[in-house]
């Protein structure tokens, strides 16, 4: 029945790689779901020649990609959404992940500080360049920062999150700043009535 | 919920025989949108409530091709669909009916 079994067979894959983003609730039946379209596609003799029909299914499995995508990412932002309320209001558990993550970090943090300030006492034993290594310390904090308010931020402008990551992390001061300026995305502040009277009184 | 224009097209597909189940590809046809629109909108209208699904039963007739999903609105849907799909015609009829009142604005702007 169905003519071009290879066409079959690759869009299937695609789809398959494409639902492998979607959450493992609902991973199974989309794909059950999408695959069961292209008998469809690939028998529609309303398009003809019938290669077109093999470029069709190509592009319907190029939107199902999309499509897994985004549902992944709605899905995504759901649960951070439900996560973060219910580990700030603590009615929850700590989050699953965090507590690895956070613990990799804390040490590789102390690692980078602890030979850090190994290696620049034997490279500085003049203490006229002690300044330079108080510096340090707070170069480390504020990439520290900025890297924490990429994990946390919603949505960062411009650029993909990893981006703004590498960027952070090698131009250790001047990244942070660019980060902070062009790419972070502050919350909507509440309007404070008294930001009018405050400049009344002052003028 | 925003009309837009895809949106559109898929409401009046679905109401224009309400109880007529579609499978996305057919959806795809009919509203002429691409696979990368119409899911996620599926998606969207499924959780909100305004389209149901449900799996095809498998049936000898259907030569061993694979169990497809049919989308319908639902009775909430349909009640939505209708209302937007009527306000959405009754506004460019408004804004035609100025335009055909009002001289066309040559170069005064």
């Amino acid at each position: 029945m169905n003519r071009a079994p290879s066409a079959q067979r690759i869009a299937e894959w695609l789809i398959r790689t494409a639902c492998r983003r979607l959450p493992a609730d609902v991973r199974a039946e989309q794909c059950r779901e999408w695959t069961a379209e292209l008998p469809a596609i690939l028998d529609d003799q309303s398009i003809r020649p019938s290669f077109l029909r093999t470029l069709r299914a190509l592009s319907f499995c190029l939107g199902i990609s999309r499509t897994a995508r985004q549902l992944s990412r709605s899905a995504r932002a759901g649960s951070r959404r439900a996560r973060n309320s219910q580990w700030r209001t603590g009615a929850g558990p700590a989050r699953p992940h965090g507590v690895a993550v956070r613990t990799i970090a804390g040490l590789a943090v102390w690692l980078v500080i602890v030979a850090g300030v190994i290696t620049l006492g034997r490279m500085f034993p003049d203490p006229s360049h002690w300044l330079l290594i108080a510096a340090l310390p707070l170069a480390i904090g504020f990439d520290a920062f900025c890297l924490a308010d990429i994990a946390r931020a919603a949505q960062v402008r411009y650029l993909p999150k990893w981006a703004w990551v590498l960027i952070c992390l090698v131009q250790c001061p001047l990244g942070g700043i660019m980060y902070l300026s062009i790419g972070h995305i502050g919350r909507p502040r509440p309007v404070t009535p008294d930001r009018g009277g405050g400049r009344l009184r002052r003028a | 919920m925003k009309l837009t224009r895809p949106l559109e097209r898929v409401l009046r597909v679905l109401t224009a025989d309400p109880s007529a189940p579609h499978y996305g590809y057919d959806l795809m046809k009919a509203a002429k949108l691409p696979s990368g629109t119409l899911y996620p909108m599926l998606a969207r209208l499924q959780q909100e409530g305004l389209v149901d699904s449900e799996w095809e039963a498998q049936r000898p007739d259907t030569g061993g091709r694979p169990p497809r999903k049919y989308y319908r609105l639902t009775g909430e849907g349909l009640r939505v669909a209708r209302l937007e799909l009527a306000q959405a015609s009754r506004v460019p009829a408004r804004r035609a009916g100025r335009s055909a009142t009002q001289p066309a604005p040559g170069g005064t702007r």
